[in-house]
């Protein structure tokens, strides 16, 4: 028996194992899904405005507002209406120009009154952040991003009351969107998950069924029925992802050498995937046991290696822990590659993630010439 | 017709507890499962604030030293690191801060002559939702340093009225509803293997002799009811213990709690009797549990995201059940709709996935 018999063997096996595919893609297919959630709630803040004075100053304070609409998603009603919306969670705040907001200006000390719904504190603080910079626009109006410049030319400042300007310089040309940035490790998990569950899975049903010890006593040599099957395994898994990939990039415009790498970086997660496999596997030697176990390892990897937190975030200790996660390499490799102009240390993301996935299909081959 | 239900039910609980006492493994690992969600959703929770930057002060100067404080002040956006040049552009380029906040020599002396000084923000514009942030950060700062010396000119200021006395912060918020996926994985994953292994293993059969589909589902679901009461306690006491979250009212949140425990188990149940594997079941479950808890108004309440995502959000029981937690816990409503509503909501979603559970298992018995 060849290399390829296994290999033949091994794809057969998985194009009748619906149950296990079923369950190793739908916990990253609701990762996704709850990354679209997630776009939702993200940046803009509903709020409704109430403008009691319709003066000129209160007019500008009020297109202010009404115009930054990548902070709020304004609401303009009386003050009645906007109780109503406050009491029945339609807004999570209101701002109210009062009636004597044109004459206060005049004086130098009006006020813009809001009331928030600090039910918990990240959306509070988003609002209390949009609020202040709406109001600061009042007497700066250039202050903040982007407009600085443009006003002043290159070398000069545009002076303001708070007499603090902002020169902004982004590292990027282009911003990538919330969606792009949280997908991109969506695709590693889906391979992740297949990979560590299917062959877990597979290989757990051959302890059990003492296939494996049958396989001892064929003239196939050990490396040709582990070559065999993990280059079932990385094939089954390439072709499922092979789809999220060219949408990848197609949508981030990546060439042919950022899109190879892309491709690089998802079968190397895969084989690693593969090689934490057979570890639990081994462990576990139940299917049931190591779906299981499969799934909850792939959660804490995913969440770990950064996929939706940035590990810059992250207190120390945990950075730590991180940086001995297989698929923090991954994850950062693949963010580099497709999002960055000049992607760096993906050479070192490259050589960690090949030495983890030799050493585990390494180590799991032993295991399993013991275990038959 | 009584005493066939009396004796299915106790049958079957007798029949779940025995094999759970073997399948200590299976049960270890749903602890596991359930106790990893509060683990994960707590490091999400760490990203919703305190951007890491690095701070270079090139002047040290009292007004230099007052914008430090004032970035640090400015609403929980900036975990600020002091360092030099150098070292910043490195640990920016390697992604490991998100903007490079540089304040130049002399702006003290320009902020005191009445000029205005430019601060050089680099920012790694990689992801819009982070530079949005930092975007909206930066100039709360500046408006908190300029109403800290009352500059002249300075003709408009804000005053924020809070419905709520005091803050709730993102991860306190967030672990008081990670408690419920808790419970939904152990106790749904518990029911839901219960019930399928029957016809995965071809004992279904025999449950067909004893005439009560509601008993044996009874049974299964009480206990999976009472492994799920036993699973959610250590994720209670770590939240009391190591997060320092204790309920306000205590009988609220057990009594909430045990509910999450029947409503969950009863959910597993009939997806238990729906797809008769368990390992699908179990996989749905767990997939199923993040993307549910994110339309429950775990984040925020689900309002704020627009009533189409809300009203999406009542085909989940979760929502109703994050609607009393949050409430028995920090006392928040979190739903516009009463209290009240939102327990009684738990009790039918518990009796609708009874009766389904039921139904399923009983057409599933007599097939």
């Amino acid at each position: 028996m060849t290399w390829s018999a296994v290999f033949r063997l091994d794809i057969a096996r998985w194009r009748r194992a619906h149950t296990m595919l079923a369950a190793a893609l739908i916990p990253p297919l609701a990762m996704g899904l709850f990354v679209w959630v997630l776009t939702l709630s993200v940046g803009r803040q509903p709020v409704a405005l109430v403008v009691e004075d319709h003066g000129p100053q209160a007019t500008i304070m009020a297109n202010i507002l009404t115009s930054d609409t990548d902070a709020y998603a304004l609401k303009e009603t009386n003050l009645k209406g906007a109780e109503r919306m406050l009491a029945s969670q339609q807004v999570a705040a209101v701002i109210v120009i009062p009636p004597a907001f044109d004459a206060d200006v005049a004086k130098g000390r009006a006020t813009v009154d809001f009331t928030l719904n600090n039910v918990d504190i990240d959306f509070g603080d988003d609002i209390r952040r949009a609020v202040a910079r709406s109001v600061a626009q009042f007497d700066a109006p250039y202050l903040g991003f982007g407009g600085e410049r443009l006003q002043a030319g290159l070398k000069g400042v545009v002076p303001n009351p708070y007499r603090v300007a902002i020169a902004e310089l982004t590292l990027r040309k282009t911003n990538v969107g919330f969606l792009a940035y949280e997908l991109a490790p969506v695709m590693l998990l889906v391979v992740l998950s297949v990979g560590t569950l299917g062959i877990g899975w597979l290989t757990a049903a051959d302890i059990g069924s003492g296939a494996l010890r049958l396989l001892r006593t064929t003239p196939a040599s050990g490396l040709s029925v582990a070559s065999g099957r993990v280059a079932a395994a990385l094939c089954v898994v390439a072709l499922i992802d092979a789809p999220l990939v060219g949408y990848a990039a197609w949508t981030e415009h990546l060439d042919l050498s950022r899109a190879a790498a892309v491709f690089g970086l998802v079968v190397l997660t895969a084989a690693v995937g593969v090689g934490l496999g057979l570890v639990v596997a081994l462990i576990f030697r139940r299917p049931r046991l190591v779906a299981m176990a499969g799934t909850t390892l792939c959660s804490y990897l995913f969440f770990l290696g950064g996929g939706f937190t940035t590990i810059a975030f992250l207190p120390s200790w945990l950075q730590t822990i991180s940086g001995a996660v297989p698929t923090e390499y991954a994850i950062d490799g693949l963010r580099q590659v497709m999002f960055y102009a000049q992607p760096e240390h993906v050479a070192l993301d490259l050589t960690v993630l090949v030495s983890v996935a030799v050493a585990s299909v390494a180590v799991a081959a032993a295991g399993i010439r013991r275990a038959a | 017709m009584a005493g066939d239900l009396r004796s299915t039910c106790g049958a079957s609980w007798r029949v779940e507890l025995a094999h759970l006492r073997r399948s200590w493994l299976f049960l270890a690992l749903a602890f596991v499962q359930g106790m990893s969600f509060l683990v994960l959703v707590s490091l999400f929770a760490l990203t919703g604030s305190r951007a890491p930057t690095a701070l270079i002060n090139s002047d040290g100067s009292p007004p230099s030293l007052q914008f430090v404080k004032d970035l640090k002040a400015a609403h929980g956006s900036f975990s600020i690191r002091p360092m030099t040049a150098g070292q910043a552009r490195s640990e920016l380029d390697a992604g490991r801060i998100v903007a490079i906040i540089t304040i130049p020599k002399g702006f003290g002396a320009s902020v005191s002559r009445g000029e205005t000084a430019l601060l050089q923000v680099d920012i790694d514009n990689v992801d819009t939702d982070m530079t949005d942030d930092l975007e909206r950060a930066v100039p709360s700062a500046i408006v908190l340093f300029g109403n800290h010396y009352h500059f002249a000119g300075i003709r408009v200021s804000s005053t924020e009225h809070d419905e709520i006395p005091h803050d709730t912060g993102y991860i306190e918020y967030l672990i008081v509803s990670s408690l419920a996926l808790d419970v939904l994985v152990v106790a749904g994953v518990v029911a839901g293997a219960a019930v399928a292994r029957e016809w995965e293993s071809g004992t279904a059969a025999v449950w067909k002799t004893t005439g009560s589909a509601t008993g044996f589902v009874l049974g299964k679901v009480a206990a999976a009811s009472a492994v799920g009461a036993a699973g959610a306690v250590p994720p209670l006491l770590l939240v009391v213990l190591a997060y320092r979250v204790t309920p306000v009212d205590w009988g609220g949140a057990i009594a909430t709690l045990a509910g999450c425990c029947v409503l969950f188990a009863c959910t597993g149940a009939a997806l238990g009797a729906l797809i008769k594997r368990v390992v699908p079941t179990a996989a749905l479950l767990f997939g199923l549990a993040i993307p549910l808890y994110m339309d429950s108004g775990a984040l925020e309440p689900e309002r704020f995201d627009g009533n189409k995502i809300w009203s999406l959000a009542h085909l989940s029981p979760l929502y109703s059940v994050v609607g009393v937690l949050e409430d028995v816990f920090h006392g928040l409503h979190v739903t516009p709709e009463p209290v009240t509503a939102d327990v009684v909501m738990m009790v039918a979603w518990t009796l609708a996935m009874f009766i389904t559970a039921g139904w399923l298992a009983g057409r599933r018995l007599s097939a």
